[in-house]
């Protein structure tokens, strides 16, 4: 099995398709992992073991045994699959995430809590530190 | 001028010269005390192991944001693996302590929420029995936090019942988002105390600081220069005053004389070359676990236990803050990837003493944006959510999906810190084997929670359930305690009047070398419950002044 074919196997398993959302081999391709894996270069030699494994068993069972075996391994093969899947736009436009958006205001809007009474209320209990005056 | 040029023309030291000032460490405390210094005439020189910034280095605004950050701007030195850093042994510690090193220091990485210590902290023996007061008052220290929060431009809004009445703040709250407003909700409905987050965040241009847009990524660096560190806030100021910053120069040993004197310190400089910077007075910020570590590994034969140790307590007294979180999903959308983090709203509820509880002390809950797909999953990472003996087919396939449609948006993050007590159990020493990139011994560790802080955890943690169901939450995790989350590095010096029970005295000057100081946390006699930076910055303000209106009178080699 090519690393490629190895590694999406696993990748499948851990986010097939469910409901909406697509499994991860329709989203993303092996150059998008890649691309994941140059961010992320201390990952790569986990990577490397993590989709060595006798590829003879399922996927369930790779996996089952790295995240007993081989910890570092397990994390590199899920850590690239879940931020690769999450970075595909099409996946953010299923679950609305717009990335870690510019969202500009108006620092002098008049907010909430001071116009439906609730900060009142918070004021209304009264004071609620132990003043130390002579200690 | 920009501040590139200023930082140039400031890194260019003098060969041999005598400066009257050195700072290790150019993070929150050392900055305030440079910038006055420097402001008042005095001659002084940083010396930080960290570097500038680059702010196109913080990834937030970029699509790979929850995959890089989680290495490269992990608030572990371990994970990050930095040389610039120096690495922790952690074995023997239940909590991994926080930091990260550069101009600005720690707080390059800091949610910038800012709260005032209260009253009752600084009198814990008097009030509550345990510990020691601090020498000063809450009231003493005030016009200091309230001239700090001038040069941060924190945004916040005045009047909360829970602190004694204070000025206005620089700035207004930032506004409140959605996930603030349920926290909120749930406080309401408990008919307890809440109160819209004070940040070291302006919402509006300031000096160097951008307006904040909410991008929510200020633990991770934030991209848009708007969360306050002192790499914007202090220090182009500092430099046009006159101050010299040299960055990449990792302090190894304070030096002293025959007197026992400080006159300086030897530092490994970025080409790995050892320097010497001769100094009237040394001052060390280097934070609860770098100010210890440079003590013990000073000193020489005269005082082979470490520099400044007579009373034995250099390293002891470390308190870390043990940390409980509480993530809560809700049906409706919360927006919950949008900032500031920062904190949207904070309660002191259950921040005095009750003693019908089972504990003493108390605590301090932030509500804060859950973040991005991949943190909300639980299913890779610090394991925050995840019990570490879990199947890990709990947290992949079809839950997977379930779990990120349930929280992805709609989850908030109440994030409870207690307050933790000094043991001299619970400490900083030298590590035997573990070194740094200059082959400088790491610091190692010691630190257990003890009973009070589990017990306090336990309790607020009930409570903070209580108040997110009340609010209509479908679904809670708890994480307790979080064993990343050593972010407040406390008490590693403690300050006394009396030289046999403490390190320094209450202007930071070490009772047994009186020209070094300390200005950092590590000389809090006590932890508070709140995040600390505000009283730290507030504490190095007051002890600069004095240091200023004392000048003649200094000791020095
Ligand atoms: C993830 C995270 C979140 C946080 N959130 C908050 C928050 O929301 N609110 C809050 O109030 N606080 C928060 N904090 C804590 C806050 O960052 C610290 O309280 C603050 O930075 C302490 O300032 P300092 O100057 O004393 O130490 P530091 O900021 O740690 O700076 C010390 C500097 O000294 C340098 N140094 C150390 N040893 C040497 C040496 N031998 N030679 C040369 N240089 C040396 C270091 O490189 C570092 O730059 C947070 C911290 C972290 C890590
Ligand atoms: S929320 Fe504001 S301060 Fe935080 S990263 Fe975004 S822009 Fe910066």
């Amino acid at each position: 099995m090519s690393n490629e074919n190895a590694f999406l196997a696993l990748a499948d398993f851990l986010i097939p398709a469910h409901g909406k959302m697509p499994k991860f081999s329709d989203v993303c391709g092996y150059a998008d992992v890649e691309k994941s894996l140059d961010f992320r270069v201390d990952l790569k030699p986990g990577f490397a073991r993590g989709i060595a494994v006798d590829p003879g068993t399922g996927a369930e069972a790779r996996l089952e045994s790295l995240n007993k075996e081989d910890g570092e391994a397990f994390s590199a093969i899920t850590t690239i699959a879940i931020a690769t899947y999450y970075m595909s736009p099409r996946v953010r436009e299923l679950i609305g995430y717009p990335g870690q958006e510019n969202v500009p205001y108006d620092s002098k809007a008049t907010q909430i809590y001071l116009t439906n009474g609730s900060l009142g209320h918070v004021i209304a209990r009264g004071r609620k530190y132990r003043p130390t005056p002579g200690l | 001028m920009t501040v590139e040029v200023l930082a140039d023309r400031g890194a260019r030291a003098r060969r041999d010269e005598e400066v009257d000032v050195v700072i290790v460490g150019a993070g929150p405390s050392g900055s305030v005390a440079a910038l006055h210094l420097a402001r008042a005439g005095i001659s002084v020189v940083v010396l930080e192991q960290g570097e500038w910034p680059d702010y196109a280095d913080y990834t937030g605004a970029r699509p790979e944001h929850e995959l890089v950050s989680t290495k490269l701007w992990h608030p572990n030195p371990n994970v990050r693996d930095n040389p610039n850093d120096y690495p922790v042994d952690t074995s023997t510690t239940d909590i991994n302590p926080l930091m990260f090193a550069g101009v600005g220091g720690s707080a390059t990485l800091y949610g910038a929420q800012w709260m005032h210590f209260l009253p009752s902290d600084f009198r814990v023996r008097s009030m509550d029995g345990v510990a020691e007061d601090w020498p000063f008052t809450y009231e003493d220290l005030l016009p200091y936090q309230l001239e700090i929060e001038r040069e941060v431009g924190v945004s916040g809004l005045a009047g909360d019942p829970a602190y004694p009445p204070r000025g206005a703040y620089p700035f207004p709250a930032l506004p409140m988002g959605s996930v603030g407003q349920r926290g909120a909700l749930g406080m309401e409905k408990m008919g307890w105390h809440w109160w819209p987050g004070s940040n070291a965040i302006p919402s509006e241009k300031f000096g160097e600081l951008n307006p904040c847009v909410r991008r929510g990524t200020c633990l991770t660096g934030c991209p848009e220069g708007a969360k306050s560190t002192t790499d914007r806030s202090h220090w182009p100021l500092a430099l046009k005053a006159g101050a010299r910053l040299v960055t990449r120069a990792r302090v190894k040993e304070i030096e002293t004389n025959e007197q026992g004197l400080a006159t300086g310190v030897v530092y490994v400089d970025a080409n790995g070359r050892d320097r010497r910077q001769r100094a009237k007075v040394v001052i060390v910020c280097a934070n609860g676990v770098g100010t210890p570590r440079l003590l013990l590994m000073s000193g020489g034969s005269r005082t082979p236990d470490g520099l400044a140790n007579s009373s034995g307590l250099v390293g002891k007294r470390l308190m870390m803050h043990p940390f409980a979180s509480v993530l809560a999903s809700y049906e409706d959308p919360l927006d919950s990837w949008r900032g500031p983090f920062g904190q949207q709203v904070y309660s002191l509820e259950f921040y005095e003493t009750d003693e019908s509880r089972g504990f003493v002390r108390g605590s301090k809950w932030n509500c804060m944006p859950s973040g991005g797909p991949v943190g909300v999953s639980g299913a890779t990472g610090s394991k925050v959510y995840v019990a570490e003996s879990g199947r890990f087919q709990d947290f992949w396939g079809a839950n997977l999906h379930e779990n990120v449609a349930r929280r992805f948006g709609h989850s908030l993050i109440w994030g409870i810190v207690g307050e933790d007590l000094p043991e001299e159990s619970n400490q900083v020493v030298l590590s035997k084997d573990l070194v740094d990139s200059d082959g400088l011994p790491a610091p190692q560790i010691v630190y257990k929670v003890n009973e009070n802080s589990n017990r306090l955890l336990k309790f607020n943690i009930d409570r903070c359930l209580e108040s997110v169901r009340a609010a209509g939450a479908i679904e809670t995790l708890v994480s307790t305690p979080v064993r990343e989350s050593g972010w407040h590095l406390i008490g590693t010096t403690v300050m006394g009047d009396d030289p046999k029970r403490s390190v320094v005295d209450q202007w930071g000057a070490c009772h047994d070398v009186p020209n070094l100081y300390v200005m950092d946390a590590s000389t809090f006699p006590t932890s508070g419950a709140t995040n600390p930076t505000a009283t730290i910055m507030a504490v190095a303000l007051r002890n600069t002044r004095r240091m200023i209106g004392e000048r003649r009178n200094q000791k020095v080699a």
